[in-house]
């Protein structure tokens, strides 16, 4: 049949990246829920447009170009419209049971923290160290040039040494380094 | 500067986004969507995904109001100035009206013998089931063969088929009369009018001032019997210093004999119509049949109230008098001013005018400022739709 075949493409990618696209709108978003229809919503439409995708272009930054939108449109038009959620709706999900209580402690200031990032400077501090793009290929996710990505990744990594929640966690600077970032 | 270590960011951020399970059968589900979206339903599940936001209906809405209403503004005539004045004008002419009755007033007018061949107008008529209102309002076009109106009737001679002449008599004086009298004189009009059977269809009287150094005028329509004209005339011209005169006569006999010659012809086209119309026993032939005496009735009434006002203009002449009152001053000149008020007048003056072009152009302005507003909005909700669909 045509249609599997043409979701063929789709069941490639899904497998390769859904895990960690999930993990990455997470992040973005602050919650499960609008994580997991940002990303279901991002794969269908570069589905749609694959057809867009210049050939023998790299599908990674292109997929998470696509998911970084939906997040956005999603964090533009729809969370501002909703009742805020609580604090702690982010740990929807969280496998907390298992897990050691000063890492999931550790995760919650990590999160609390990165929310507390201004948007753009959240993406790609999320792309680079967590998705595990090159600055290269976050230029080509957000549409920006390189040295833009460089320069939001000093500036969130340096809001993020200061952020309170990761101070009181780290202690005085076990998280940080001196001197810029190159 | 403090900067936060790439390698433990690294490792907290995977800390923090392991402790987000991974959903079960997520994939299943957008393979499943994808799967079942056949090329028609897949563009509409699609687009049901993608959300459409109020700011582009809102811009779209905007653009198409901006664009209909500046539209509307540029290209419609009714809103010109000219058709404003046009119209500003006419009404103003309407002022001064007199108590006459209309001229175009059927049965108001007095009659001849010659109406008397004419149809009453079909009021009445025990055969039409309609009102000749309704049937002058909403006429069916008249059949083929039947006979139209003309434009344009060429008069016959004098007496032409034993009728007496129809005349239609019009004429204009212009008296010059002695300052401030202007009143008396045409209630002296209104007096002689009466008096020969007639009455002023309209008089308009214009006030001078002593002050503004303008004089009184006016303008009087007088009627009167056609027997009567030349008597009027010669009494109007008595009244004061006649500076010129001229009187015009229209023999319409033939225009008004072919209009009784085209209403008998359809009266007896009715008549037959209605012997028809007895005689019909499907309701098909009495629908056709009534279609035709609704089309006839029309035609006859339309034809009969030429005939009216035909009727009305040949009964009585129409006399113009215009009076204008003796020693016409112009407005005297105003006293010329002095650097220093002059000055100033022309200040006041240049502010007003300032003012005036401000407003004039806050109107346009308004309207390009917009025009170019819904024009942005517009591209920019396209561009960003372009960005999407090209990710």
């Amino acid at each position: 049949m045509r249609s599997h075949e043409e979701v063929d493409d789709l069941e490639a990618w899904l497998k390769e990246g859904y895990a960690r696209s999930f993990r990455t709108a997470c992040l973005i978003l602050g919650n499960r829920s609008d994580a997991e229809e940002a990303v279901q919503e991002a794969y269908l439409r570069a589905w749609r447009f694959r057809a867009s995708l210049a050939t023998g272009a790299d599908v990674k930054p292109w997929l998470y170009r696509v998911v970084v939108n939906t997040c956005n449109s999603k964090l533009r038009d729809e969370i501002p419209h909703r009742d805020r959620r609580s604090d702690g709706d982010h740990l929807d999900g969280v496998s907390s049971i298992e897990d050691l209580p000063g890492r999931v402690a550790r995760s919650q200031d990590v999160a609390r923290a990165l929310q507390d990032l201004p948007l753009h400077l959240r993406v790609v501090v999320v792309l680079r160290y967590y998705a595990d793009l090159s600055e290269r290929e976050i230029a080509t996710a957000i549409g920006r040039r390189q040295g833009t990505v460089k320069s939001r990744l000093h500036e969130g990594r340096r809001l993020l040494a200061q952020h309170p929640a990761l101070l009181s966690e780290t202690g005085a600077d076990p998280l940080s380094e001196s001197g810029d970032l190159r | 500067m403090t900067v936060i270590d790439e390698d433990r960011l690294r490792r907290a951020l995977g800390e923090a986004a392991d402790a987000f399970d991974v959903p079960t059968g997520a994939q299943d589900r957008v393979l499943a969507a994808a799967r079942t979206a056949t090329a028609d339903a897949s563009r509409a599940s699609l687009r049901a995904v993608i959300p459409h936001t109020r700011r582009v209906r809102v811009a779209a809405i905007a653009a198409a109001v901006v664009l209909v209403a500046g539209g509307v503004t540029l290209f419609h005539p009714g809103t010109s100035p000219s058709s404003r004045q046009s119209a500003t004008s006419t009404a103003g002419s309407a002022i001064g009206k007199g108590p006459a009755p209309s001229i175009s007033g059927v049965g108001q007018t007095p009659t001849t013998g010659g109406a008397s061949t004419g149809a009453p107008s079909g009021a009445g008529s025990p055969a039409s089931p309609r009102g000749p209102a309704s049937g002058s309002t909403a006429s069916p076009a008249p059949a083929p063969g039947t006979p139209t109106t003309p434009t344009s009737i060429a008069p016959l001679p004098p007496g032409a088929v034993g009728q007496s002449p129809k005349v239609v008599t019009t004429g204009s004086v212009d008296l010059t009369i002695s300052s401030g009298s202007i009143q008396s004189v045409v209630t002296r009009l209104s007096t002689l009018v009466v008096g020969d059977g007639g009455f002023v269809a309209k008089s308009q009287v214009q006030v001078g001032s002593p002050v503004t150094g303008t004089s009184s005028s006016g303008t009087v329509v007088l009627q009167v019997p056609q027997a009567s004209f030349g008597t009027l005339v010669t009494q109007v011209q008595g009244i004061g210093k006649v500076d010129s005169s001229t009187s015009t006569s229209t023999d319409v006999t033939g225009q008004y004999v072919d209009l009784q010659s085209r209403i008998t012809a359809l009266q007896a086209s009715r008549q037959q119509y209605l012997t028809i119309l007895s005689r019909a026993t499907s309701i098909g032939d009495i629908l056709a049949v009534q279609s035709q005496l609704d089309s006839l009735q029309s035609q006859i009434e339309q034809l009969q109230g030429q005939l009216d006002v035909l009727n009305s203009q040949t009964t009585y002449g129409t006399l113009t008098v215009s009076l204008a009152e003796a020693g016409h001053h112009p407005p005297p000149a105003p006293p010329p001013r002095s650097g220093l008020s002059a000055a100033w007048h022309d200040s006041v003056s240049g502010f007003v005018s300032g003012f005036e072009w401000l407003i004039r152009i806050a109107g346009p302005t308004l309207f390009v400022v917009l025009f170019v507003l819904a024009l942005a909005a517009l591209g920019r909700v396209a561009w960003r739709a372009y960005r999407r669909r090209t990710l």
